[in-house]
């Protein structure tokens, strides 16, 4: 093993090759990812033509790669502009747009970064220790686990979001509603289509996402225009104090330590809260059909009962940035744990993964580790790489950012309006994707002057789908409403879980009235 | 006519360094329109879409894939994916013979084409589409987990007598092949198609996940899908539903021997809309037959564990009009429209959430917390002006992308914004002639994102 592990370590720190592959798919992976709309599904999608020509260590590292700089580039535009380059974004896109508004955009993006790589690091560890162990936890997972687990999702989004209970709740509750709209799942029979063919294919969550935080904000910010007329958002950008400093400190040092020594200090200050939402992405990760989306919100939601200033979350918490980018890149290897394991894919992206290693002849498994040690062991160093390179790019990412906010509103409005429009269209090439976009827009503009979140919108039309899949699924094969979800063990945890977290909010509340 | 008042002039203070920006928004639109200059009207000369009507990652979205990289070899231009997904297969269907015949478009059918009709689901058939050819073909597999009681279909035939409706399987949702296939099987043992409860499960994996986790009783589903875990000693197969034994598993019986005349399959194949000149569909079968017959191909397939089963646009008709009738009779028997119509409704779940919403908006009106949030001021007339102007260009947009294109939607709706918002004509243009030519570049040839394409092919 320790043979097989030195092995791996050569194939992959040694080899310029392998750099070079993880370093493009890197540049790749970021500037895909702060496309709204452009998802690291999609990414990957695109790589795979390419993997025929390369081996399977090159093909897979880039996989990784692309994968965590995908998830972490989406935080750029949701700092920068308020839209969720990706769904696992939307958590947090209060919080980070509120220091952009103050002119502070550099915070939230270097916290995003390091809790990203931290995270992503995190993630392979627990991926190279635990994968087999969890891969079996992961395999009790029934219909009637995930009904509670979405469920539990779920309040994650109530409990994050900023103001009353019961107008997240409305808010979920309309997304719920949106994802209903289609064709169902369960049932494959139409509902809430009105007569249009084209609403059989329901409300895509991605178009929705653009609509409701990139074209409200579009309208919002071209209401306000007169008065802001000339600043591009950037009132006081902390100018750097280093001008009499030589070249290579005022380009580099004092750039990447003014970036990178408030994160690197606080989540070493934050151990404890570092390790839960590792763990948290880990373990959701690793269930297939949950994935990062659910992990950066549940994480949040922790991270926010657990923390000593809640009034301060959506409007502006770095420790709250911190443990939900954490906890969604650590949930990209979480994925690749049932897929190595059984080949079950967890994403979509696994699924890409799998294959691609069937392609190229190696079929993921319990015997992967026992015939292919050392590929195994490739991989998971690759993992390692592959945030060592988010790391490096990612810091240029951020840097190239400026330029963005330093644009004067009045030219930016209407590039962005652009780029909403190419980004529904681009998920699947439909216009009636530009016309949710719009409908959601508008109607996420007026929600938002009624001070009803927009976070749980989002959630609720990801997750309503599964949600009642498992619902009806759970039901459908035994008899009677309530028992089927509490009788089998893990269920009956979850679902107690769900009830007392539950009182216990309700009871809370009440407590403060 | 200005929508919105003109309040204040708006001077440029964006320059790029000191050049000024007209000379250098000028060199970079000639170097970005470069590789587009060479136009010609023969076809191909622009990227073509594969429309796959299954998602990004599951197995029709890899064959079409690997076709769409031989076949941007064969044709000389991008060939690109769209992965148009959504109501069980109808929205790809429906959008792939609907598209413009011009042979820039194409579908990769599935068997649900010959299903999703019978179900009153779209009025699409096999023919409104214009067969190329039959490129993949899997055929079905019943699995368990490795310590279930049953050691072959009689045995599992005779406990599903025993107690019916006691067990349960799944595979896909409702209706879709595998539980057609399952149906078939147990209407040939002299079941009913209702004596195995069916859950109904999106896709094979999560299936599988649930048969592990001891949710189902078995699954039904094409071999390749389950082939990781059969291998990993997981779950046993009791019958592949082939007329032969697979090449690579030869130890797992056949339905046939077992007694059951029964075979099931999917199948993927590649049409045009009906419409298509000939002269396009010639071309296009012509490289679509060199891809199909490669060997690079048939590696793909023998790699990823796919059958192969490479049939002439003649012969593939063919069992396009044989199929439909097979699954009109199934769809059309008593036995499976029994099985369909289920405990609980479509409806029952949407019932729940509206009479959730109805409680608490309730209670928000009656405790008056839906008036407007501190921070938002009430909207002045020109504010509604604004929003309008926003709309418009969306709908503009929406209007005119299909028959303009890309570009020249793109930059009517930027000049139009940016002449409204009172920023001065020399930088919109500037901006236009950036931004346009530079997120074409950007998605249509880097990315490989869809764009509209409109009548003059950008």
């Amino acid at each position: 093993m320790i043979e097989a592990i030195i092995q791996a370590i050569q194939q992959v720190i040694l080899s310029p090759s392998i750099w070079l592959v993880i370093l493009l798919s890197a540049v790749y992976g970021i500037s895909l990812g702060a496309i709204p709309g452009l998802t690291a599904t999609m990414a990957v999608a695109l790589f795979v033509p390419i993997t025929y020509w390369m081996d399977p260590v090159p093909a897979l590292a880039g996989i990784a790669t692309m994968a965590a700089c995908a998830i972490f580039a989406g935080d750029i535009p949701t700092t920068l502009l308020r839209i969720p380059g990706t769904p696992a974004s939307a958590a947090y896109v209060d919080d980070a747009y509120a220091f952009t508004r103050r002119g502070e955009s550099e915070k939230p993006l270097g916290m995003a970064l390091v809790g990203s790589v931290m995270g992503g690091l995190f993630g392979a560890v627990v991926l190279i220790l635990l994968g087999g162990q969890l891969a079996k936890i992961a395999s009790m997972f029934s219909v009637a686990e995930y009904f509670w687990l979405y469920l539990l999702g779920l309040s994650s989004a109530v409990v994050v979001a900023r103001g009353p209970v019961l107008k997240s709740l409305l808010g979920l509750l309309i997304g719920l509603l949106l994802a209903l709209v289609g064709l169902s799942a369960v049932h494959t029979e139409a509902r809430f289509t009105f007569g249009f063919p084209q609403l059989y294919q329901g409300i895509s969550f991605i178009p929705a996402m653009i609509g409701l935080f990139g074209f409200s904000e579009v309208l919002r910010k071209t209401i306000d225009l007169d008065t802001d007329l000339f600043t591009g958002g950037i009132p006081g950008e902390e100018r750097s104090t280093l001008s009499s400093a030589g070249f290579l400190e005022r380009w580099l040092i004092g750039p990447v330590t003014s970036l990178f020594r408030g994160p690197f200090s606080m989540i070493a200050n934050r151990k404890r809260s570092f390790l839960r939402s590792g763990f948290i992405g880990s373990l959701i990760g690793m269930l297939p059909g949950a994935g990062a989306d659910m992990a950066s919100w549940v994480s949040l939601a922790a991270s926010k009962k657990a923390s000593k200033e809640p009034d301060n979350y959506g409007k502006g918490s770095l420790e709250g940035i911190a443990d939900a980018t954490t906890a969604n890149n650590s949930a990209l290897a979480g994925t690749w744990i049932p897929a190595l394991v059984f080949g079950i894919p967890g994403d979509s992206i696994t699924a890409i993964m799998i294959g691609v290693l069937l392609m190229k002849n190696l079929n993921p498994g319990p015997e992967i580790f026992v015939n292919q040690p050392v590929l195994v062991y490739s991989i998971y160093v690759a993992f390692i790489a592959a945030n060592i390179a988010l790391l490096v790019v990612g810091y240029f990412a951020i840097k190239a950012g400026r330029f963005v906010i330093r644009i004067p509103q009045r030219i930016l409005l209407p590039v962005i309006l652009l780029f909403c429009i190419i980004g529904s269209y681009a998920i699947q090439g439909s216009y009636f994707d530009i016309v949710i976009m719009l409908f959601m827009g508008v109607l996420g503009f007026f929600l938002e002057r009624r001070a009803i979140p927009l976070g749980p919108i989002v959630l609720g039309i990801i997750l309503g789908g599964p949600l009642e899949e498992r619902f009806i699924q759970t039901i459908t094969g035994s008899e009677g409403l309530i028992l089927p979800f509490f009788d089998r063990p893990v269920a009956a945890i979850l679902g107690i879980g769900f009830l007392v977290l539950w009182g216990w909010t309700i009871w809370s509340s009440r407590k403060e009235q | 006519m200005r929508l919105i008042p003109v309040e204040f002039k708006f001077r440029l203070y964006f320059r790029i360094g000191r050049l000024s920006g007209v000379p250098v928004a000028l060199f970079l639109v000639a170097v970005l329109l470069l590789p587009g200059c060479a136009r010609d009207t023969s076809y191909p000369n622009r990227p073509i879409s594969l429309i796959c009507p299954w998602s990004a990652g599951g197995g029709t979205d890899r064959v079409a894939r690997q076709i769409a990289s031989q076949l941007e070899r064969e044709m000389g231009v991008p060939v690109n994916v769209i992965n148009a997904t959504g109501g069980g297969g109808v929205t790809g269907h429906t959008r792939g013979a609907l598209a413009r015949p011009d042979g820039y478009s194409m579908t990769m059918i599935t068997a649900e084409l010959n299903m999703l009709h019978w179900r009153g689901l779209t009025n699409i058939t096999y023919r409104d589409y214009r067969p190329l050819m039959k490129v993949n073909q899997d055929n079905a597999a019943l699995f368990v987990r490795k310590d279930a009681p049953w050691q072959n279909l009689e045995e599992l035939a005779e406990a599903i007598r025993e107690n019916p409706g006691n067990l349960q399987a799944s595979g896909t949702a409702f209706g879709g092949v595998w539980h057609v296939s399952l149906a078939g099987w147990l209407l040939e043992a002299g079941l009913s198609a209702d004596d195995v409860t069916w859950i109904s499960i999106n896709g094979s994996a999560p299936s599988l996940q649930e048969l592990m986790a001891g949710g189902v009783d078995m699954v039904a589903c094409s071999f390749p899908e389950a082939k990781s875990l059969y291998d990993a000693g997981e779950i046993r197969s009791l019958g592949v539903m082939a007329e032969d034994r697979l090449a690579d598993y030869p130890e797992i019986p056949t339905f046939g021997e077992q007694g059951y005349d029964w075979s099931s399959q999917t199948w993927r194949g590649l049409a045009v809309p009906d419409q298509i000149s000939d002269a396009r569909y010639d071309q296009l079968l012509q490289a679509v037959k060199e891809v199909v017959e490669s060997e690079e191909y048939h590696r793909f397939l023998e790699n990823s564990g796919f059958g192969s089963s490479a049939e002439s646009p003649e012969a593939f008709l063919q069992f396009l009009s044989e199929e439909n009738q097979t699954y009109g009779k199934i769809f059309n028997s008593q036995a499976f429209e029994d099985v369909v119509s289920q405990r609980y409704g479509p409806m029952f779940f949407p019932y729940i959430i509206l009479a959730l919403m109805g409680l608490i908006l309730l209670k928000l009106i009656v405790s008056a917390d839906l008036k407007l949030a501190e921070e938002a001021n009430a909207m002045q007339q020109a504010d509604y002006g604004y929003m309008a102007l926003m709309i418009g260009a969306v709908i503009i947009y929406l209007l005119f992308a299909e028959q303009l294109g890309f570009v020249i939607s793109a930059m009517l709706i930027l000049a139009l914004l940016l002449w409204q918002l009172n920023v001065n004509w020399s930088t919109a243009v500037l901006v236009i002639l950036v931004v346009v030519p530079l997120s074409y570049q950007l998605f249509a040839v880097y990315l490989r994102v869809p764009l509209p394409w409109g009548l003059f092919g950008w």
